[in-house]
């Protein structure tokens, strides 16, 4: 059963102005695909629900040299969105494999960053994107890089006043490519047991000259790889996919439950390192010179 | 708080109250009594409460509605507008898309926006677009072909109507040898693939399932469940509860009647609501009745309960040991059942076997998983009858237990089953819900209504046993089996519930399919403080088939012969008495062998697929309803009716019809307690019915629902309802015919011999040039005899089995045959199984309906799949479920779902109704072994273990690779099967 009191501000100020009313009771609701489902289940309780989806300004894609993406733009908008294509359409395929289409309708990408949920998809790739997030409040906004937003299960450096308002994600740089690699115990409407993000920026010679590795549902936050950076870098992929593999396993701090244990799960994330960074690799390569 | 909002529905504005917490899903259905949105989990998990907003799917009850101002929702009941149905909607009808029907108004929604935005949607496009909605019945394939087909992407649907859709490609095809063919060209309705009498309101979401109810002055209640596995109840404490405004009343163990329930007679130890101890997470404590559902709830967590915890016992190996805790006092050593079952000298018989092989195989516990929650609706009449609705798979039963529960007269429980959103053995038993809603109900004069949370049905369970398999099979040079020998513990959880029935059916079913000439089967039930186990499709034989499917595949394997060839050696034949006594009657294996063998083209791909691609082999086989009925003797009529003895023959018919013709006979209404829970018995009934009557099967309507209206019938569980239902209805069809047979003669001039009645009209043998109105005969007997009235019953033959304890499970007037072929995938650096295509061919004698048969059989091959790679419910250490709920345990998509060829070979059962056997268990037997071997043909491990996870098939190879050493000599995953067999 739900309780407590619904607010539909319809601009950021009406928004920030009840959370500064109610400090402590008041909880942000997105999509409310995680939130409702807690609240109903008595998992999670709140006072106020302070509702965003009536605030035109936090919804929609832009792509001016990178993408700004709406915190309260949809899971199925960035699954259709054309924009979201070229170097960018490893984050298309994480919103494919998310959930289902019902749910992909409601949840939003501020929520399955703000949720800070450990299996969420979209974070891993935003990561290896270089993405960053606006953190607003009516003292004025801040930019955090993805990779450093998340703290612990649930836990984020959000404070009680600020609000996601969007998701940057730079231009890419020539001959980019990123993917995402996912295991889950069936085809569709999956939670990741593991799931692996990659990007690689390739100079002359196939050499690597930057590269990202970012982890979900193996650690208590979306995990970057960042030992696994200088592996890679300077050398051809070849040359250093099996060590980064590694790295990557050893970085992942797993837990065992319902859907795999431990041991598994870093073995997966091994399996899902290779096959990310082949991907990542082979988008490089076919990527435009220019 | 509550403030009057205008939601636009359907194209209307409509003003509601809406509290702040109040999902779309629950304002639908409980304020705007839009009940065509269904809730089968409440957790966004499920995709059954899908409606479109502003054009997209979404789950309603992820929603809350007082911020859906503006936006336009549309739920089942706006597409069918003016009544008509949509090309979808049609499509399902007429594709056998719709079994059950509770997910087929989220099926639907979801469809519809995608042939929206892609009219022209790809297979893939499909597949993706309806991931989000599980279905539990149909395997997804009919479903696939509805929407292809209005993509006017299927092929062979392109031009053709619903008949030609049923070889879209994703069944791989269908195939009906249509038996008997000569008899079944004369037929006008039996032998048909008539659509489901019930598909037109199930893709409207007009459909009345029980939670849909909502009587005048009803009540919502609420259970209250242990949350620890074992204890004693020191003390309870009502008050806060029962201070809380809007409740009615809150009822414990001391308030209800003492009597103790359950399914098997001797073994009646189930209490209303627990008195001194609680055996399970999950067993009911304490109900309240209050005035709506959120009271209810919130009256629940007041309740003040003190337990003493006691140690549990979490495994049943464990729980036979000397010094467990007990989980009830009277089943020694927590042994609930022993069968002790010995045909011949299997020792002997090792002795002297060319070949022996011994192996341990352990099954899991798989919940059935019904898309529909159970729920109940109970009141009682000025004059004292109970009135019970209740989603129930045997209405008989529970008014049966009813009546026992509350010391009632049969007569005096009147129990109405709505229509029933999947059951797959769950809802075969009398539950808390069927109990405690009556209590209730008693107490505060008032209806009350019970629903249970997907979480409290995996805490109920009653799902499959999981057993401990220790099997020994020994043959001799040429593979023919010289001996087997069983060894299982059934894990039964904390009551007995089915699993008497269970323990035995784990036995006597495995000598059905192969001539076995010396069998040993040792099977102890054991208690454990788990939620209890019962009846689950295939009834207690999926995991024992499983395994003696395996362990015939290894010593094939051992051999050298074929995995086709040693089912060959071995299958049984006709007309042939098993080592324990069961007659086997019509009986076409071998053919369904040859078929699974050619269609599935083992011969160039057994051995000769890549690593990581394999195929497999397994059979099954079920009963066409059990030979004996669950409770002995006479139809209770008085609680006081001590036990009588058994006896070799039923006592009552299990089947009873009656058919009424209205007074200008154009219609007729076939009135029979048979339980149509999904699989569409109402459908089949009615052909029969038509058929053996004359007439179009459009004229004749179902009354199945109500026990004061439709003859006992024992209801849906162990395949019965086509051969002995089916027989019942035939009978009184003919004896309908009978009746009309003087007035058609006198119309017709002729003799009454002579009259012929098909399709409608009546005429003269030899003369079918002349005819009349089967109608006009029917006025005329209306008019001089008044209503014009038939009954028939059915009885299994007298004498079935043998003469030792148990004997009479097992028994059958006819059993089903089956073989099936699994080709898949498996990613060998994860060991995630890809299923590719299921070969199936099935001896279901002649069937009834082809359309519903193809449905049963991809219905089972899904769930079986399923179930042998990724379903499987967990226990904590003190006795929790990680994963009640439909994104911890996890059910088919159709995403995940194969491709399925399902073959139906010529065979003609006498004990069946027009020849038919059944296929809804059969089909769902050979599903795992086929699946374990295929794992093995693609990987070189066996695994014996249930589910076959990813996990496990990895831990397998790694063990391999340490066994084979560094130097990785044999590394070919196909090492044994190249070449194997004649």
């Amino acid at each position: 059963m739900i309780t407590g009191e619904l607010h539909e501000p319809t601009d950021l100020a009406q928004a920030a102005d009840l959370l500064a009313r109610f400090p402590g009771r008041a909880r942000l609701l997105a999509g409310g695909t995680d939130l409702i489902v807690d609240l109903k289940s008595a998992r999670t309780s709140a006072e106020h629900l302070v509702s965003l989806n009536r605030i035109e300004s936090l919804r929609g894609i832009e792509n001016q040299s990178g993408l700004r993406i709406g915190a309260m733009t949809t899971i199925a908008e960035i699954e259709r969105s054309p924009l979201i294509g070229g170097p960018f359409v490893a984050l298309r395929e994480a919103a494919r494999q998310m959930a289902s289409p019902q749910v992909r309708h409601l949840a939003t990408i501020g929520g399955n960053i703000a949720s800070a949920v450990p299996c969420a998809d979209l974070p891993p790739v935003l990561g290896v994107l270089d993405a960053a997030l606006v953190l607003w409040s009516p003292g004025g906004s801040r930019r955090v890089a993805l990779t450093e937003f998340f703290i612990g299960p649930r836990q984020t450096i959000r404070r009680e006043e600020e609000l996601l308002v969007a998701i940057l994600v730079p231009a890419p740089r020539p001959r980019f490519g990123a993917a995402y690699e996912r295991f889950a115990l069936r085809e569709g409407n999956s939670i990741a047991v593991a799931s692996v993000a990659a990007s690689l920026t390739l100079g002359r010679n196939d050499s690597i000259t930057a590269a990202r590795i970012m982890l979900g549902a193996v650690a208590p936050v979306p995990l970057p790889v960042r030992d696994a950076e200088p592996v890679l870098c300077g050398r051809r992929l070849d040359e250093g996919i099996d060590r980064a593999a590694e790295v990557a396993m050893e970085a992942a701090q797993p837990i065992s439950d319902v859907r795999g244990s431990a041991a598994f799960r870093r073995r997966l994330v091994g399996v899902l390192t290779r096959r990310a960074l082949r991907a990542a690799h082979q988008r490089a390569r076919e990527a435009s010179h220019d | 708080m509550t403030d009057l909002r205008t939601l636009h529905i359907n194209g209307e504005a409509r003003p509601v109250a809406i509290g702040p917490g109040a999902t779309l899903l629950d304002v639908l259905r409980d304020t705007l009594r839009l009940t065509g949105t269904r809730k089968g989990c409440d957790e966004g998990d499920c995709g059954a409460c899908t409606v479109l907003v502003d054009g997209n799917p979404m789950n309603a009850c992820l929603l809350l509605a007082a911020t859906l101002e503006g936006r336009e929702i549309t739920t089942i009941e706006g597409l069918a507008a003016g009544g008509e149905l949509t090309p979808l909607q049609r499509a399902f009808v007429e594709e056998g898309a719709v079994q059950c029907g509770f997910c087929t108004s989220g099926m639907i929604l979801s469809s519809t926006a995608l042939l929206r935005d892609h009219p022209h949607a790809s297979r893939a496009e499909i597949l993706h677009a309806l991931s989000g909605n599980l279905c539990r019945c149909t395997g997804y394939g009919a479903i696939l072909r509805a929407v292809e087909r209005c993509t006017g992407r299927c092929e062979q649907c392109a031009n053709g109507g619903p008949g030609a859709a049923r070889s879209a490609p994703h069944a791989g095809g269908h195939a009906s040898n249509g038996s008997g063919a000569a008899a079944t060209n004369a037929l006008c309705s039996v032998g048909k693939p008539v659509p489901r009498v019930d598909a037109a309101d199930k893709v409207t979401g007009r459909a009345v399932y029980t939670a849909d109810i909502a009587l005048p002055n009803m009540v919502h209640g609420g259970i209250l469940f242990s949350p620890i596995a074992h204890g004693l109840i020191r003390r309870i404490d009502t008050s806060r509860a029962q201070a809380l405004p809007g409740v009615l009343t809150v009822i414990t163990g001391a308030d209800v009647p003492q009597n103790t329930y359950g399914v098997s007679p001797a073994r009646y130890d189930e209490e209303v609501l627990a008195r001194t101890k609680v055996r399970h997470v999950g067993d009911p404590v304490a109900a309240v009745a209050a005035v709506d559902e959120v009271t209810a709830r919130r009256a629940l967590g007041l309740i003040d309960v003190e337990y003493e915890e006691l140690p549990a016992v979490l495994d049943a190996l464990e729980a036979v040991k000397p010094g467990a805790p007990l989980v009830h006092d009277r089943y020694e050593r927590n042994i609930n059942t022993h069968v002790a079952h010995h045909f011949g000298d299997v020792e002997a018989a090792f002795a002297a076997s060319h070949h022996v092989r011994e192996e341990v195989f352990t099954g899991n516990f798989v919940y059935q998983c019904p898309m529909e929650p159970q729920a109940a609706v109970a009141f009682w009449e000025h004059d004292g009858r109970l009135v019970l609705y209740s989603s129930t798979q045997a209405p008989h039963y529970v008014q049966y237990m009813l009546a026992h529960v509350f010391r009632m007269p049969l007569g005096r429980v009147r129990v109405i089953r709505p229509c029933v959103g999947g059951g797959f053995g769950v809802k075969a038993a009398t539950n808390p819900l069927e109990v405690c809603s009556a209590v209730l109900s008693r107490k505060i004069g008032r209806p009350v209504r019970l629903v249970f949370s997907r979480s409290d049905m995996f805490h109920y369970y009653r799902g499959r046993h999981k057993q401990h398999m220790r099997f020994k099979l020994g043959v001799d040079a040429e593979g023919r089996i010289t001996a087997f020998r069983s060894e299982i513990h059934l894990d039964g959880g904390a009551y007995s519930s089915f699993g008497v029935a269970t323990a035995y059916y784990a036995g006597s079913m495995i000598p059905t399919l192969y001539k076995i000439p010396n069998y040993r089967y040792d099977g102890l039930r054991v208690m454990t403080n788990k939620p209890a186990c019962g009846a689950m499709r295939g009834h207690g034989v999926p995991q024992p088939r499983f395994a003696f499917e395996c362990l015939l595949n290894m010593v094939a394997e051992d051999l050298g012969i074929d995995p086709m060839e040693i089912r060959r050696r071995n299958a049984m034949t006709p007309q042939t008495r098993t080592v324990n006594d069961l007659d086997i009657g019509s009986c076409e294996f071998r053919a369904t062998i040859d078929e699974v063998e050619r269609e599935s083209h083992w011969r160039e791909k057994y051995g000769h697929l890549p690593p990581g691609r394999g195929i497999g082999v397994a059979s099954g086989g079920f009963v066409s309803g059990a030979g004996y009925c669950i409770y002995r003797g006479q139809v209770q009529t008085q609680h006081e009716k001590g036990p009588e003895h058994f006896q070799k023959k039923s006592v009552f018919p299990h089947a009873n019809a009656v058919i009424r013709v209205s007074e200008d006979g154009m219609a007729a209404f076939l009135m029979i307690g048979a339980a149509e829970i999904g699989q569409g018995s109402d459908t089949i009934l009615v052909q029969i019915a038509a058929e053996a009557m004359g007439i179009p099967h459009e004229r004749v309507h179902m009354k199945s629902e109500d026990s004061d209206i439709s003859p006992l019938d024992l209801g849906s569980y162990s395949s019965r309802v086509t051969l002995m239902a089916g027989n019942a209805v035939a009978a009184a069809g003919a004896a309908l015919l009978e009746r009309l047979r003087p007035f058609a003669a006198s119309l017709l001039g002729c003799a009454e011999a002579d009259v012929r009645a098909r399709d409608g009209a009546c005429f003269a043998a030899g003369d079918p040039s002349r005819t009349i109105e089967w109608a006009e005969a029917a006025r005329r007997y209306f008019n001089e005899h008044g209503p014009l009235v038939a009954t028939g019953c059915y009885k299994p033959p007298d004498g079935l089995g043998g003469d030792y304890k148990g004997a009479t499970v097992g028994t059958s007037p006819a059993y089903s045959f089956g073989t099936c072929a699994c080709e898949l995938t498996v990613d060998l650096e994860t060991g995630k199984v890809r299923f590719e295509r299921f070969t199936d061919s099935h001896d279901c004698g002649t069937p009834i309906n082809p359309q519903q048969v193809h449905g049963q059989v991809e219905g089972a091959i899904v769930m079986g799949a399923g179930e042998a790679v990724m379903e499987d419910v967990q226990f904590d250490e003190r006795g929790r479920i990680l994963n009640p709920n439909l994104h911890g345990y996890l059910i088919m998509t159709i995403k995940d779902a194969p491709e399925i060829f399902s073959g139906i070979v010529d065979s003609y059962e006498p004990n069946g109704p027009y020849g038919a056997k059944e296929i809804g268990e059969g089909a769902t037997l050979p599903v795992m072994g086929a699946v374990a071997h295929a794992i093995r043909n693609a990987t070189g491990v066996w695994i014996k273990d249930l589910p076959i996870t990813p996990e496990k098939i990895l831990a397998a190879l790694d063990q391999r690779a340490r066994a084979e050493g560094p130097t990785g000599q044999a590394t070919s995953a196909h090492e044994v099967p190249v070449g194997a067999g004649p």
